[in-house]
């Protein structure tokens, strides 16, 4: 089925899914595996997330998080398993169909603050939605009012600290409002106050009902989460 | 903001005018912060517009102006009465209206001028010489390489008027405003001729005093006659033959004769650049796009994170492409209009330099630069294209 014909059906399939408890399904992961030649980068990891979760992946470098995230974005395949994203099977899509499907569903905030160099604060945010469907500047200064970040609109991210830059990053993941949320280690750059409010500033969003992954390997920031998925080797443990 | 359970809108078509303005935001913001590598393939390509302009407004007009550099050398169509074996065609001549006839027969826009001559001895007080009668202006059009002292007599009515050769003025101690008798031995009656300008060819000419046809004609007893006539064509090898075969055809009473030596090196010299406009241009084509595509691989090699991040954060291959190809087309079209009016300039100098003359302003030179430009920028872009394709976003991305 092509991606978007698959978007309908989960469009569909949410109006039928209204009953208050069954909250509906953002990950549904089953025994996937990531292998790089001989590296078994992830071994089977099953695990199911829910609209309004709020996940923390955790575990020691190497661990296998970033390999598992990048599955989650769709900016990798599993090498086996299966993976469903908002109702849709995404482990065997094509990488153009991932893209189609990304820029849909998810909002990625990364370790380093990555935001395009020459474009301002507002405009990293209107390039995502310029990808996603219509750029609209009203719309993404208020995303960025959201993080605080409202006064520094129009300075490139050269002119604004990391704590800044990450909080741009995460204007930017929430623009498009998607159904998942994806955070690697988004304070893993950051200072103890820049750290608090990236943090308070997630806390906040699933406060709002958003549903979050979070990779982290710092046990405070882990505690703060609905649930905790431990990996080691690549395993779930 | 929407809240996160909104469903995802519909897709608006590609080309809605918010789109085009973000897509054009990004095309010019990427470029003004390429800054000075934009430079260089801007440079590159400015270079090889100028040039080719240049040469291609040079090579437009060069047919012509080579042709008339050439013509410079003399008339290149003969026109003299049939010999047949039991005339003496020296003391024959021709109609002038037979001789009027045949230069009609040349078109027009292939006939740069033509005349009648008629030759006879004359005496002047101080010796004689060879009297030659000729349309003026026929004679000036079909004589531009003439140095004349003085002026040109340049109406076909003035009777009053003389040229003098170099060396007959030398000998005989004529000057520039001299007016002096000219006497046949026709019994005609004499008549007085002031001397406007003195002529040196190095050849024949510069023995010799030319008058305007209707005095000669009157002087040698000789109306409404001619010896023969030249015209300058603008004609090369076949196309003369063809000229000269016409007009005999239609008036059998004259023989026509191409002057070959010229109307050849004509034709050769130009095939000659022809194949060396070609190649040159060529080989700027070729610099250009291997300069343009070094630089552009190395934008895509510094952009990598940013391709890599763009994907990430939904862009397709296809917006990528798209983007880097838009870029590399603004460069080109940029470069090429200033290369363009560089290449005018240019081509002025060259003009100058070579021809003595003007380039004039081709519009075909535009479309033509600038599609070069245009071509070999996104051949160029083929390489560095397929690099930014290649990009895999979990790899630039990774932050550990
Ligand atoms: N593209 C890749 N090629 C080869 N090995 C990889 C690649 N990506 C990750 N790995 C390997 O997979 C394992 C897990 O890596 P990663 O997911 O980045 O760990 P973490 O994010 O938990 O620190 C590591 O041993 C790493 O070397
Ligand atoms: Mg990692």
């Amino acid at each position: 089925m092509a991606p978007m014909d698959q978007l309908a059906v989960a469009r569909t399939r949410d109006a039928a899914d209204a009953t208050p408890d069954a909250r509906r399904e953002v990950i549904g992961a089953e025994g996937l595996g990531r292998r790089f030649g001989t590296v078994e980068a992830l071994v089977d990891v099953t695990f199911t997330v829910r609209q309004g979760d709020f996940l923390a992946i955790m575990g020691p470098s190497g661990s296998g998080k970033t390999t598992l995230l990048n599955i989650l974005s769709l900016l990798d395949a599993p090498t086996s398993g299966s993976c469903r994203l908002d109702g849709i099977e995404t482990a065997t899509l094509s990488e153009a169909d991932r893209v189609v499907i990304r820029r849909e569903k998810v909002g990625l905030v990364f370790q380093t603050f990555h935001l395009i160099p020459y474009l301002s604060a507002v405009e990293n945010v209107m390039l995502a939605q310029h990808y996603h469907s219509i750029a609209d500047r009203d719309e993404a200064f208020a995303a960025l009012e959201r993080v605080g970040m409202g006064h520094r609109a129009d300075h490139l991210p050269s002119q604004l600290s990391g704590g800044e830059q990450q909080r741009v990053c995460i204007a930017r993941a929430l623009i498009n409002a998607p159904a998942l949320i994806l955070a690697d280690e988004p304070t893993g750059n950051l200072d103890a106050d820049n750290e608090a409010r990236v943090m308070d500033l997630l806390d906040s969003l699933r406060h709002e009902g958003r549903t979050i992954v979070l990779v982290t390997h710092n046990p405070e920031l882990g505690a703060r989460a609905d649930s905790i998925l431990r990996l080691q080797h690549g395993r779930a443990v | 903001m929407a809240a996160p359970e909104s469903v995802v809108s519909s897709r608006p078509s590609r080309f809605s005018a918010a789109r085009l303005r973000m897509a054009a935001r990004l095309i010019l913001r990427a470029l003004t912060a390429q800054g000075s590598r934009i430079g260089v393939a801007v440079g590159a390509i400015l270079v090889g517009a100028a040039v080719i302009s240049a040469l291609t407004s040079l090579y437009l007009d060069i047919s012509r102006k080579m042709s008339e550099e050439l013509r410079a050398y003399g008339p290149n169509m003969i026109l003299t009465p049939h010999a047949s074996e039991d005339e003496d065609v020296a003391v024959r001549g021709v109609d002038i209206a037979t001789v009027q006839a045949a230069l009609d027969v040349l078109p027009a826009d292939r006939r740069l001028g033509s005349t009648p001559f008629l030759y006879g001895m004359v005496r002047l007080p101080q010796g004689t010489a060879v009297l030659v009668g000729a349309n003026m202006q026929g004679l000036r059009a079909i004589s531009p390489y003439w140095q004349v002292e003085g002026g040109w007599v340049t109406a076909d009515f003035d009777e009053r008027n003389a040229m003098v050769g170099r060396r007959l003025a030398d000998s005989l101690g004529l000057e520039l405003g001299d007016t002096v008798p000219l006497r046949a031995d026709a019994g005609t009656a004499p008549a007085e001729v002031t001397i406007k300008g003195i002529v040196e060819t190095g050849e024949a000419e510069d023995d010799q005093i030319f008058v305007n046809l209707s005095l000669a004609q009157r002087l040698l007893n000789r109306p409404g006659q001619a010896d023969l006539a030249m015209a300058s064509l603008v004609a090369q090898g076949p196309e003369a033959d063809a000229l000269a075969a016409e007009v005999m055809k239609q008036v059998p009473a004259l023989d026509v004769r191409p002057i070959r030596k010229v109307s050849q090196n004509d034709g050769e010299v130009l095939d000659r650049i022809d194949g060396l406009m070609a190649l040159v241009a060529g080989i700027i084509l070729v610099i250009t796009t291997l300069c343009v595509n070094a630089t552009l691989t190395a934008m895509v090699a510094e952009r990598t994170p940013q391709i890599g991040l763009q994907k990430a954060i939904g862009a397709s291959n296809r917006s990528i492409v798209g983007q880097v190809l838009t870029e590399t087309a603004v460069i080109a079209l940029i470069a090429g209009t200033l290369g363009l009016a560089l290449g005018f300039v240019l081509a002025q100098g060259l003009g100058q330099a070579v021809f003595h003359a003007w380039v004039g302003f081709r519009p075909v030179v535009v479309p033509l630069t600038l599609g070069l430009c245009l071509g070999a920028a996104l051949l160029a872009a083929i390489l560095p294209v397929r690099g930014a394709v290649r990009v895999v976003p979990a790899q630039v991305l990774r932050g550990d």
